[in-house]
């Protein structure tokens, strides 16, 4: 009561003198005109303030909310006081709380390490004075088609991206740079749109085509190739956490490339995205499934399976269904849901409960947790025809002869017809039962049981013990076979629904209270008229009313062309994440994406097409300083390519490139002993041979524990992520330079230049427009051309190096090569490989 | 408008063309250089964070060297001497202990839990009179330079989330690892290496299965610059480090020289301040295919020295030589190396294996210690030898299967030791109650002791954050608290 009075005598002190402090008072100066609660407020409060006094009923102080609007304007029933007072700073609370001294009062406390700064201060005393106007979180509203701003520049301006662009670039005294030169176009494109360079004759063409629509030519040509889909897939293997291994101990082998083909081909035709959606999420529950429909629900079991010795199954089955709801989370509705595990957010007004009545829906397959296979049921076998065949025939063979044995065994084990024949007079005197396989009717003896009833009849009763011999050898049959079949781990529905629990910390065997499958409630609800099950919920998600999805998706394609998206943090649009640079922009696109039936390769098309994104990347000095991050969009911006694709630019360039859709994944290069080591030698690396070298590594065989070497910067495939990998580390040059996928691609890409061209300029202009897509400048040739004499000096000495250097690799070669040449070239070009221009995108 | 970087890119864009430029990339100041691909200590916080100088106090080590005893050595057999267990062996540990705590599946449903005694006999050693068992005699001989804390205890009896847990402060793979905490924190000291390097080895009869996922010294959501540089055992010792066949170390410093050149013409044209950050990161990937080899060249070692650490310092990947290693790093001024040393899962083998192990680890491990000490990298250098968690003072098996004995694992306590800058020597802290089953006296939980190694790297846990996916992180989650009375 004494520290209340207190309170109220400050605010009376405050409200009277109405003089802050002069740093605030200065800070206050410097705000903008309107203080915008979503944009200026409430990233302060969610920040500072949430953590305490926010949704998190366990973590709440005070009893007080400050993510509420009728607890924070209103009077507290305590004080009497009023944490916000509208239009009044002065008898605002929390103003006084922020601006005190006083350790015992002071917000937030010391102890928590946590502050404001003057400016944080001065824009809620601000917001407060122009009335302290609240506002639902700006994601959750539904997108609307702002109208289209004007814009004043006389060329610039293809489409509607460009009118939103400009008016934020006019607002903040900026304007759009040049476009770029037409051979950065098309080696701009062809990279974000098929992931590979384009060839020479393809630049030449379009430099050449004056054509009004050249361009559009070659965005078309492009989104219609079968690399489409190789490029794009890529990026949904990342979200997807797709691996060819379980991961953990043993890290055994699965088989979900039929799901990436799947991808492959659902990009290449073009799904729309609210089917790729739903089938991936639900295909099995859809009406008629097709064999294609449940294939695609393997999305959801991508992820890791921990059959490690003496792990709980059911804390595994637990942990899965855990990272299907997280990995749906940032995947569609762009939330990260994780901590609410454990106990409420503490930012988003998603509650633990929240949380598990979603994890109700991915908690009804019949997966058990059990399985230390890589083949962890359900499975969907698409093998051909004939070895489903061959496996049905089995199973019927296998049933046939159970039924044989369990009818002589009535008679030779005579007992109540439900008994098992373990139960029987005949049977007693035999100790151990066989390690029960007495207890169980015959079709569910192991081979084991099997044997040893075998050997004890062997000699007393030899036709039964052949019988039984015969069970088992069919037994063995269906497992050789199962093992031969591709058995793609999908997603299935139980019949009876497994209860779900809210649990404890996140703890498998903790149960709390009982939950059924629901949305958050901060969400557009339900429809009532379908059967709450995984496919209400992937209807739910691509719903029109949903705010999430399509402001998601969007922008994380966004960001794939223009190195950051809209909003900033891709997996996170509730309150603590990062607010949109181009809020208008990003809800036209959303909403456009909606109104063209989800239309993925039309969204792309709208991107590339726009004058933004045909802009120059140079970046002049005021730009580097004014926006570096290029959030404003005054520039394209230069990307260092992925190392995925810097691997398949190489083999491209150099034409060893097989060209093949789809399959097996393979296994090239890779420094020995890398699988060995983290196997303790259990696991051999055998690498491939021939074409499987020289595929897009799209299909490299990814080993969970241990991803391909050459791999430095991407995903690590062990939750879903959908942010893109940027990092410049020594290991990166090491590779481009040592590697020997790349260094045999520098001596067939050499080789391939010693063919065409025959004087040392022509080869060097050809290398150089090979790797760049451009001519060579002049100061560069004749850099370049010193180098080569020395080289051919150096080379001509030594033909043991020389020989050394152009044999790298496994590729067999039938050219008849000057051996000084070809060494000289093959340095060269691995040179010319390692260039910043050529290994980016700009 | 200044914008806060992460350090990196702060120290790039603070470089300027004039002064980072010489004619070649030869020219380029070899601090900037280090510093820019290590960077060095953090200059600007993560957004939103409160201000505050950095490092929050004076460190009291610059280094830290963890030795990691992955699979979990048993206290009760190796540190924890306990007298109870020889009075109880063979009689069922007592019900309250075991009531309601978790096991393994491997111990889970076992009918029968007899205590058994320790496998070793134990003496005291040193001033301290440190008890420490006899299948030690190396570590015993340095009892007085080491800390002991034998009220360890921790969450998971997993190996693998145990481990990462104790590395990452979380359970589920993704945090980053404290190593990569540390050199984001505190940036690098060395000109030509990483700040952060880790190894692996493994027990010779490879006795046990666990593995070494790379998440175990991931940089999680930090910029992947900080994750942990695995150096191998066998073939290069850093993953492509060698040049190609047929090219020798002048023609590639030549086309080093070149990439540089026509690196810096295209900057002219773009002025993109990534494509310096490009030259910089050539050139150190230069200088490690220069220094590494030196590191592994373990010819001009005295053989007094060799043979302290064991005759299996010869071997490549053993853990006698990436204790060695760890020193020559030490010296080179890595920030933080972390030596993964798997073989301590003794399930079913206690009676053989136990003492092999120690074999393995116990000279090298106190080589690493004297060595350091002699050339007074002791002083601001801090060792940590511990695993994930402890083992269960009752047996996994049949005791009428005497070559079968095992231990299970056990979360409840255990104890590790430290060594060196920051921590008091000679300092037995906490204990355990006569059963070694649970901690009675100062109870360390893994993130206070995940407090007290950043407190003794000058870092406050508490205010060392970084704002992922809306939340600030800390490797210490929202937890921990300095184990003060450890401090030197």
């Amino acid at each position: 009561m004494k520290k209340a009075i207190h309170i109220v005598l400050c605010l009376w002190l405050i409200g009277c003198t109405a003089k802050y402090p002069k740093e605030v008072e200065l800070a206050l100066d410097t705000l903008p005109e309107e203080i915008d609660f979503n944009f200026h407020v409430r990233p302060i409060l969610s920040d500072r303030c949430f953590h305490c006094h926010g949704p998190d009923e366990k973590g709440r102080k005070a009893d007080l909310r400050l993510d509420i609007e009728e607890v924070a304007l209103g009077q507290l029933s305590d004080t009497g006081s009023f944490p916000i007072y509208p239009g009044t700073p002065g008898k605002s609370a929390v103003v006084h709380r922020l601006l005190t001294q006083d350790p015992e009062q002071q917000m937030p406390p010391p102890e928590s390490k946590l502050s404001l700064t003057d400016r944080e201060k001065a824009t809620i005393i601000k917001w407060i004075q122009q009335g302290a106007k609240w506002k639902k979180h700006w994601a959750y509203l539904p997108p609307q088609k702002a109208a289209l701003p004007e814009i004043e520049h006389p060329t610039w301006g293809r489409n509607e991206i460009d009118y939103f662009v400009y008016e934020k670039l006019r607002k903040n005294g900026l304007a759009p740079s040049d476009e770029a030169d037409r051979r950065t176009l098309i080696r701009r494109l062809s990279f974000d749109l098929i992931g590979l360079p384009p060839t020479l004759d393809e630049v030449n063409q379009f430099v050449l085509d004056s054509a009004d629509n050249s361009y559009e030519k070659v965005v078309d040509r492009l989104l219609a190739s079968s690399h489409f889909g190789e490029r794009w897939a890529w990026e949904w293997l990342d979200v997807a956490r797709y691996s060819d291994t379980n991961g953990f101990q043993g890290d055994p082998t699965r088989t979900m490339w039929p799901w990436r083909d799947w991808v492959i081909k659902a990009f290449n035709e073009n799904m729309p995205y609210d089917e790729f959606t739903v089938k991936q999420i639900a295909g099995d529950l859809l009406p008629e499934a097709s064999k294609e429909d449940i294939l695609a629900t393997a999305f959801n079991r991508n992820h890791t399976h921990n059959g490690e010795g003496g792990r709980i199954a059911e804390e595994t089955r637990v942990e899965n269904v855990f990272d299907r709801v997280e990995t749906v989370g940032t995947t569609w509705m762009g939330l990260t849901l994780n901590c609410s595990r454990c106990h409420d957010h503490k930012f988003d007004a998603i509650t633990q409960k929240e949380y598990y009545q979603l994890s109700a829906y991915f908690n009804q397959t019949s997966e058990n947790g059990k399985g230390f296979s890589g083949v962890v049921p359900p499975v969907l076998d698409v093998s051909p025809i004939e070895d489903i065949q061959k496996i049905n025939r089995i199973k019927s063979h296998l049933k046939e002869l159970a039924e044989e044995v369990d009818q002589v065994e009535t008679q030779k084990f005579p007992r109540a017809d439900e008994l098992p024949p373990s139960q029987s007079k005949a049977a007693e005197k035999i100790a151990g039962g066989f390690n029960g396989g007495l207890d169980e009717n015959a079709f569910n003896r192991n081979a084991f049981q099997l044997v040893l009833i075998y050997r004890y009849f062997k000699d007393k009763d030899p036709t039964y013990a052949n019988l039984l011999m015969k069970l088992r050898e069919t037994k063995l049959q269906l497992r050789d076979q199962s093992a031969k079949n591709m058995q793609v781990m999908v997603m299935d529905q139980l019949d009876e629904p497994r209860p779900t629990y809210i649990l404890t910390r996140g703890n498998y065997s903790s149960h709390e209270e009982e939950v059924f499958p629901n949305v958050p409630a901060i969400l557009p609800s339900l429809p009532t008229t379908v059967s709450n099950n995984r496919l209400a919920l992937a209807l739910w998600l691509i719903s029109k009313d949903n705010p999430l999805t399509a402001r998601v998706t969007v922008n994380r394609y966004w960001q794939a062309f223009f190195g950051r998206g809209i909003v900033k943090t891709i997996e996170d649009f509730g309150v603590q994440g990062a607010l949109p640079s181009h809020p208008e922009l990003l809800d036209w696109l959303a909403v456009d994406f909606q109104e063209n039936g989800w239309n993925l390769k039309a969204l792309f098309k709208k991107i590339v097409m726009s004058a933004t994104y045909r802009q120059s990347s140079k970046i002049s000095q005021e730009l580097k300083e004014f926006d570096p991050d290029n959030v404003y969009l005054a520039r394209a911006t230069r990307m260092r390519l992925p190392s995925w694709i810097l691997r398949d630019q190489a083999l491209f360039i150099s034409r060893l490139l097989v060209d093949s859709l789809g399959g097996k994944p393979v296994k090239p290069y890779q420094p020995p002993g890398i699988w060995e080591e983290a196997t303790f030698g259990k696991i051999t690396y055998d690498q491939g041979k021939g074409e499987d070298l020289y595929r897009r590594t799209l299909y490299t065989f990814w080993r969970r524990i241990v991803g391909p070497t050459m791999l430095f910067d991407n995903a690590k495939r062990q939750l879903c992520e959908v942010k893109a990998v940027r990092t410049n580390t020594p290991l990166h040059a090491l590779i481009t330079l040592n590697d020997v996928t790349y260094m045999e691609a520098s001596r067939v890409l050499a080789a391939r230049v010693l063919r065409n061209q025959h004087t040392d300029k022509d080869r060097l202009s050809y290398l150089w427009e090979l790797a760049t897509s451009r001519e060579i400048h002049e100061a560069e040739c004749s850099l370049l051309m010193d180098r080569l004499n020395q080289l051919r000096k150096q080379y001509s000495l030594s033909v043991i190096e020389a020989q050394k250097i152009t044999q790298i690799g496994e590729y067999q070669s039938l050219d008849q090569l000057d051996l000084t040449d070809h060494a000289v070239f093959t340095v060269l070009a691995s040179l010319v490989l390692n260039l910043d221009e050529t290994i980016t995108r700009q | 408008m200044k914008k806060l970087l992460p350090p990196a890119a702060e120290y790039a864009a603070n470089i300027t063309r004039r002064n980072f430029f010489g004619k070649t990339a030869l020219g380029i100041g070899s601090l900037a250089l280090g510093s820019l691909l290590n960077p060095g200590p953090m200059a600007a916080r993560p957004l939103g964070d409160p201000g505050g100088s950095f490092p929050h106090f004076a460190p009291k080590a610059k280094r830290i060297i963890y030795l990691f005893q992955n699979g979990a050595p048993s206290h009760v057999d190796l540190f924890d001497y306990k007298p109870m267990l020889r009075k109880w062996h063979g009689k069922q540990i007592p019900d309250e202990l075991i009531h309601g705590k978790r096991f393994s599946t491997m111990t889970g449903n076992q009918p029968d839990r007899p205590v058994i005694a320790e496998i070793s006999s134990f003496s005291q050693h040193g001033q301290s009179g440190a008890w420490i068992s006899d299948f030690m005699p190396e570590t015993a001989s340095i009892a007085d330079e080491l800390c002991f804390i034998k009220s360890m205890y921790t969450e998971s009896v997993n190996h693998a989330p145990a481990i990462t847990f104790f590395l990452t402060g979380s359970e589920q793979p993704g945090r980053p690892s404290m190593g990569s905490w540390m050199t984001y924190g505190l940036g690098s000291i060395s000109e030509d290496l990483p700040a952060f390097v880790t190894m692996t080895s493994r027990d010779q009869q490879n006795s046990c299965g666990q593995i070494f996922y790379d998440y175990y010294w991931g940089s999680g959501f930090l910029p992947g610059k900080f994750q942990g540089v695995k150096f191998r055992g066998g073939g290069d010792p850093v993953l492509y480090l060698k040049n190609p066949e047929g090219m020798s170390r002048e023609t590639r410093r030549s086309m080093l020289d070149d990439i540089s050149a026509l690196n810096e013409l295209h900057f002219e044209e773009y002025g993109d301040p990534e494509i310096q950050t490009r030259i910089a990161q050539y050139e150190m990937a230069y200088r490690m295919q220069m220094s590494v080899p030196e590191l592994t060249d373990f010819s001009t070692e005295p053989q007094h020295i060799l043979d302290m650490y064991g005759p299996d310092v010869y071997r490549k990947g053993s853990f006698a030589y990436n204790c060695l290693m760890a020193r020559k790093l030490v010296e080179k001024g890595v920030r933080f190396i972390q030596c993964m040393h798997a073989g301590w899962d003794q399930h079913r083998n206690l009676n053989h294996q136990l003492k092999i192990q120690c074999q393995d680890t116990d000279a090298p491990s106190a080589a690493l210690i004297k060595d350091l000490k002699q050339r007074g990298l002791l002083e601001d250098t801090l060792v940590i030898w511990g695993g994930e968690f402890g083992r269960t003072p009752f047996l996994q098996g049949d005791i009428q299967d005497y070559k079968n004995w095992g231990r299970d694992h056990h979360p409840y306590v255990f104890s590790l030791w430290m060594a060196g800058a920051g921590v008091k020597p000679g300092l037995s802290y906490g204990s355990s109650d006569e059963f070694g089953f649970n901690p009675v006296e100062n109870p360390v939980h893994v993130h206070d002791l995940q407090a007290t190694l950043m407190h003794i790297m000058g870092i406050d846990h508490e205010q060392f954050t970084y704002k992922h996916q809306g939340r600030r992180y800390r490797l210490t989650d929202v937890h921990g608290h300095v184990v003060k009375d450890i401090l030197s």
